[in-house]
């Protein structure tokens, strides 16, 4: 077992990607982070409205909509390509709008169908919620999971990476250019537009989707349509999942979307504050995670969790009102009785 | 009687379906060489040992999880049985570790550690922090199977290049299973149905009303946790056949299909456990004959399948069942409104006249000439009236009189009953009385007389026809069942 | 040192956390009365429950606090107050159910949770899924399995006993019906059976007259006083003080404290109910007027 755990070399982990390796690193970092950034913002949503397993099933089931977008995408492209004569062989014509386009319509359709299914499930006949969650999102998976099975030469996608995405891919990628001018790598453009949407959508919105997230009846009285910000909602998450996809995988991303946002409530009460902090937590988890995933060479997506893992543990251990540690010496340090409930206050003389 | 042979139609059913999906079967993978046909003899005829492994494997495991996860359903525990599946993974990773080999029990051990673990640790964020239950859930999950995807990637990624087969247990592949996982699985299978059998009781109460089951003396911690350790085994011994991502669908799907087929909780565990086991050889056939390809998400298709079919065509629980059984009777309250009108023209006319206009009926029924016309044929297709050519007129036939008269009967016997004894008042009755009467069975109308004493009189102040009446309507006799009430036949 | 600092650190982001006025124990200007008052002269195995200093508490605020009470037997009493007064709470911490922060509870004379098969309790009808795939004889069989222990079944002596229950809240017909059909009055009619099929001395009821119709209560308060003949105690939590009023000879008046326990005519008073409701005394008009009743 000691074989698999490499040394710790300081200088080759810690010192290297930012400086010599930078130009292959830099961009994984930076992916990571819109990454983890994307996905704690939008999860505090998630947690407000108590849907944190139906953002699990939206991570599942973007699976065969993205296999069928895909596939789309490759038989049009064929079309094309057949249309205008050129060999796909000899020529790859750049996947370029068709690519994303499809990826984004996949994901929109995936969304909107798990939603649906759900739904129809738990309210046409007597199975429960959580029931009706675990079915959907199983056998659409199961379904996505066949899809690239069978077609596997059709498809981009490989089991492996379906579990855990593949991050270092991110810096090999064809890089998005204006003109002449080099940008980025198109994944990261991609994710990068995602979070600054995200970040944007959530500023404009910011009312709406706090008085709905907290009270769906007062927000119908008010004139916004609780119904239409619960879809728009899931589709905006699948969206996220989607684009996340790549770098992370179809499972992981629940612990990206759930773990900024649980850590920071269990620091603050204020509902802006818990926005920041989770952006903080998802920039410390995505470079530790990349710096743990160095040194184990081992998947960078298991290492950003474990490292988000770990930053929670810690504020659960240590947070000033909900800790472990604090609450303990709290109740050592009161010989009796409840501390905060002011009781030297009252005068009751019984024996 | 009734009821279990319509279930035994639904299981016909079900049966029917799985065997049609042999057919798209081959459009799976590139199957050239051997026919299917020849495929599903080799697959079925036990010779080959590993496929009899497999074969015997999705048995087992179909059993476990369907008795187990019935619990999980009717309690709401699903996606417990999610989480508890997915941090299995670390587990099973040291259990790798510990061989540098597949040694079964390691894995066991392993696996089922990290499951009490993730529960527990589920439970102590929910009582410790303001988190709620299905945050704390979510983050087990992903971060447990993120810690073992973490061992899992270092493992594949070794120098030694010794991967002994640990991605097999993401999505399963049931032509891996050897003797000795057999074995086992048997054993966990065994232990399972004798202990559930043993402590059914305790587990009905438990999962029914916790609460209750405290004050009865059960131990319900005991219980609930040598549950939750009943599970942990059951999900590992399915992670080789099914993989770790989809094992919680072969605890849920085939239960929620039994749930929506049976009303008792003892035939749910049959029907699941029935369910659990087809879906299991489905799955492990559908993956032979793909030419190897991973099993679990055949048997979650395959599982499905079986709900989708339950879904729709479930007897009194099916949406298409309950679609059908709603339009009939809409149908039945149809024919019904349209006689009890004819009465009411015809008594209105003190029954001096045989038949009664279209016209008078639209009037009275408020609806266009074409709708009443539309009622009254379906009437005449019934045998209750006639509507001769030329005439805009329908006249009912004695067979019509009499069940025009039961109807006007009960609805003036049920007006009276909420009148009398429900204290409604007289003008709001009559809505309350269109609704019900149709629902109301002869027994309870005889109840309702008995009630109110033989009233010959409802609170509109219109007779209500008795039931000697009906039987000597134009003048033919029909002798009433003995048992159905204390009326005498005058003879 | 830490500790303190933590604290600040808390106090800015948390504005909120100073404890706040709502939340301290409100002041109860009377001294409540002994606790044996009504259960001098009893044996220990004669009191059906006897409650020391009670004091349950959840995230840190008081629910209940420093109950004292003694029950006598053979009579039915009612539990009031105000919502969030800790009446579910005390029924629930009485039986073991809750974990209690200080205090003990004893039933006939014996430690609460080893005692719990001389009692038979009728949670709240929200408690449970009505969806769950049993029968009403099922449910009623299961008040049976205190007795049976926990390898045997339920033998047909069993379901005579709970045959009889049924008929005593006329669902016998029901019987053989999942328990998603019933109406609101049936359902509570179940659960009644249930505990009668428990056979104990003392019986707890979780608000069995919330959502029930005018018939249904009736039977069951019929019910009620034939357990009383029988000699059984009864505690009921109520929610409606006018019927309260005529239903029970005894009451609990309950706000976190103990307001104070005794005969319904000596503590269904005006002040007394006053100090219970906190103020909040809404159908003050329609109390007045039946106290001013009883007083005449």
């Amino acid at each position: 077992m000691s074989e698999m755990i490499p040394a710790l070399d300081w200088q080759a982990i810690f010192v290297a990607p930012w400086t010599t390796d930078f130009s292959i690193y830099g961009w994984i970092f930076l992916m990571g982070f819109l990454v983890c950034a994307a996905c704690g913002l939008a999860g505090n949503y998630l947690i407000l409205r108590r849907m944190a397993l139906v953002g699990d099933a939206i991570s599942h089931s973007v699976l065969p909509g993205l296999a069928i977008a895909f596939l789309a995408a490759n038989a049009w492209t064929n079309r094309q390509a057949a249309g205008e004569g050129i060999d796909l062989a000899v020529e790859p014509s750049g996947h370029g709008i068709s690519y994303g386009f499809a990826i984004f319509m996949g994901a929109l359709i995936a969304g909107v169908l798990t939603t649906l299914m759900i739904e129809i499930i738990h309210t046409r006949t007597r199975i429960k919620q959580d029931a009706a969650i675990g079915i959907t999102f199983s056998t659409l998976f199961a379904f996505g999971v066949v899809l690239i099975s069978v077609y596997a030469d059709k498809v981009d996608l490989d089991a492996d990476c379906v579990l855990h995405g593949e991050i270092a891919f991110v810096s090999i990628q064809p890089f998005f250019t204006i003109g002449t001018y080099q940008l980025a790598p198109s994944p990261v453009i991609r994710m990068g537009l995602v979070t600054f949407l995200t970040l944007g959508l959530m500023v404009v919105f910011y009312k709406e989707l706090l008085v709905s997230s907290f009270d769906p009846g007062l927000a119908s009285s008010m004139g916004i349509n609780a119904t239409f910000v619960h879809y728009a909602l899931m589709c905006w998450l699948s969206v996220i999942v989607v684009s996340a996809f790549e770098a992370v995988g179809a499972i992981l991303v629940i612990a990206m979307l759930i773990l900024p946002g649980a850590t920071a409530s269990m620091l603050t009460t204020r509902f802006p504050i818990v926005l920041v902090l989770s952006l903080l937590h998802a920039a410390a988890s995505s470079v530790l995670g990349l710096h743990l995933a160095i040194w184990l060479n081992s998947s960078a997506a298991g290492c950003m969790v474990v490292a988000g893992a770990g930053i929670f543990c810690v504020s659960w251990v240590f947070s000033p009102s909900q800790g472990i540690l604090p609450n303990w010496l709290k109740r050592r340090r009161n010989s009796k009785c409840l501390p905060s409930a002011g009781i030297g206050t009252e005068t009751v003389g019984e024996s | 009687m009734k009821y279990l042979r319509l279930n035994l139609i639904g299981w016909i059913l079900l049966l029917f379906m799985a065997a049609l999906t042999p057919v798209h079967a081959a459009r799976i993978g590139d199957i050239t060489e051997i026919s299917v046909w020849d495929q599903t003899v080799r697959f079925f005829s036990f010779k080959d040992p590993s496929l009899r492994y497999a074969l015997t494997g999705a048995i087992l495991l179909g059993l476990t999880c369907g008795l187990l996860g019935s619990f999980l359903v009717v309690r709401k525990l699903a996606l417990l049985g999610d989480t508890l599946s997915h941090a299995v993974l670390p587990g099973v990773a040291a259990g790798f570790l510990w061989d540098m080999d597949k040694n079964p029990v390691a894995i066991f051990i392993g696996a089922t550690v990290a499951g009490l673990l993730g529960s527990f640790m589920v439970t102590r964020i929910t009582s410790t922090t303001k988190l709620k239950e299905d945050t704390a859930l979510g983050m087990v999950l992903a971060c447990f199977f993120g810690v073992g995807i973490c061992l899992v990637t270092m493992i594949q990624r070794l120098p030694s290049g010794n991967k002994s087969g640990i991605d097999k247990f993401l999505f399963g592949q049931a032509a891996s299973l050897g003797q000795s996982d057999i074995q086992l699985m048997a054993v966990v299978t065994l232990l399972t149905f004798g202990l559930v059998w043993l402590f059914y009781k305790e587990l009905l109460t438990v999962s029914f009303d916790p609460g209750f089951a405290y004050s009865v003396m059960i131990p319900v911690a005991w219980v609930h946790h040598g549950f939750m350790l009943l599970l942990a085994f059951s999900v590992v011994i399915a992670l080789q056949a099914v993989g770790v991502v989809l094992v919680s669908a072969m605890l849920i799907t085939p239960a929620a299909t039994a749930y929506l087929m049976t009303d008792r909780l003892h035939r749910m565990l049959l029907f699941a456990c029935l369910t659990g086991m087809l879906a299991g050889i489905m799955g492990a056939f559908f993956s032979f004959l793909g030419h190897q390809l991973p099993t679990g998400p055949f048997m979650v298709l395959s599982a499905a399948v079986l709900f989708a079919v339950a879904f729709f065509f479930a007897p009194s629980h099916g949406v298409v069942i309950k679609w059908w059984t709603r339009r009939s009777r809409s149908g039945r309250v149809r024919r019904e409104n349209t006689l009890k009108a004819v009465f009411h023209v015809l008594e209105q006319e003190k029954f001096r006249q045989e038949g009664v206009t279209l016209v008078e009926l639209a009037e009275l029924r408020r609806q266009t000439l074409d709708g009443t016309e539309a009622s009254c044929l379906e009437l005449v297709r019934l045998g209750y009236g006639t509507m001769p050519p030329g005439e805009k007129a329908f006249y009912l036939t004695p067979k019509g009189m009499r069940r025009a008269q039961t109807i006007v009967r009960n609805h003036r016997l049920w007006e009276l009953y909420l009148t009398d004894a429900a204290n409604y008042s007289p003008d709001h009755v009559h809505d309350d009385a269109e609704e019900i009467e149709h629902i109301l069975g002869e027994d309870l109308v005889r109840q309702l007389e008995r009630q109110l004493n033989f009233a010959d009189r409802d609170p509109h102040g219109k007779p209500i026809p008795s039931a000697e009446e009906i039987i000597s309507a134009h003048g033919t006799v029909q002798s009433s069942p003995p048992t159905a009430t204390g009326y005498r036949k005058p003879s | 040192m830490l500790l303190s600092g933590l604290e600040q650190l808390n106090n800015m982001l948390h504005p909120s956390f100073m404890v706040q006025e709502k939340d301290k124990i409100p002041r109860i200007e009377t001294t409540p009365p002994p606790a044996n008052r009504w259960t001098k002269g009893l044996a220990v195995e004669d009191i059906p429950l006897e409650i020391h200093d009670l004091t349950v508490a959840y995230h840190h605020k008081p629910v209940l606090y420093g109950i004292d009470l003694a029950v006598p037997p053979g009579k039915l009493i009612g539990i009031i107050g105000p919502n969030g007064a800790g009446k579910s709470t005390l029924i629930k911490a009485i039986m073991g159910l809750l974990p209690t922060d200080s205090g003990w509870v004893q039933i006939f004379g014996k430690n609460n949770r080893k005692n719990l098969k001389r009692v038979g309790y009728v949670p709240q009808r929200e408690s449970v899924d009505w969806d769950f795939p049993v029968s009403v004889m099922d449910v009623v069989l299961m008040g049976r399995y205190g007795k049976l222990g926990l390898f045997k079944r339920p033998g047909k002596e069993d379901r005579d006993i709970a045959s009889a229950c049924l008929e005593k809240v006329k669902m016998m017909p029901y019987a053989d019906r999942q328990i998603a059909n019933l109406s609101g009055g049936q359902q509570q009619r179940v659960f009644l059976a249930r505990a009668l099929a428990q056979e104990s001395d003392l019986y707890f009821m979780d608000e069995p007259f919330a959502g029930v119709d005018a018939a249904t209560e009736s039977s069951i308060i019929g019910l009620l006083h034939e357990l009383r003949q029988k000699g059984k105690t009864i505690l009921v939590v109520h929610h409606d003080l006018p019927t309260a009023r005529n239903y029970f000879d005894m009451l609990v008046l309950l706000n976190m404290r103990l307001v104070d326990f005794g005969p319904t005519e000596e503590v269904f008073t005006y002040e007394k109910l006053q100090k219970t409701y906190g103020g909040r005394l809404t159908i003050l008009s329609e109390v007045a007027e039946a106290v001013r009743q009883n007083k005449e």
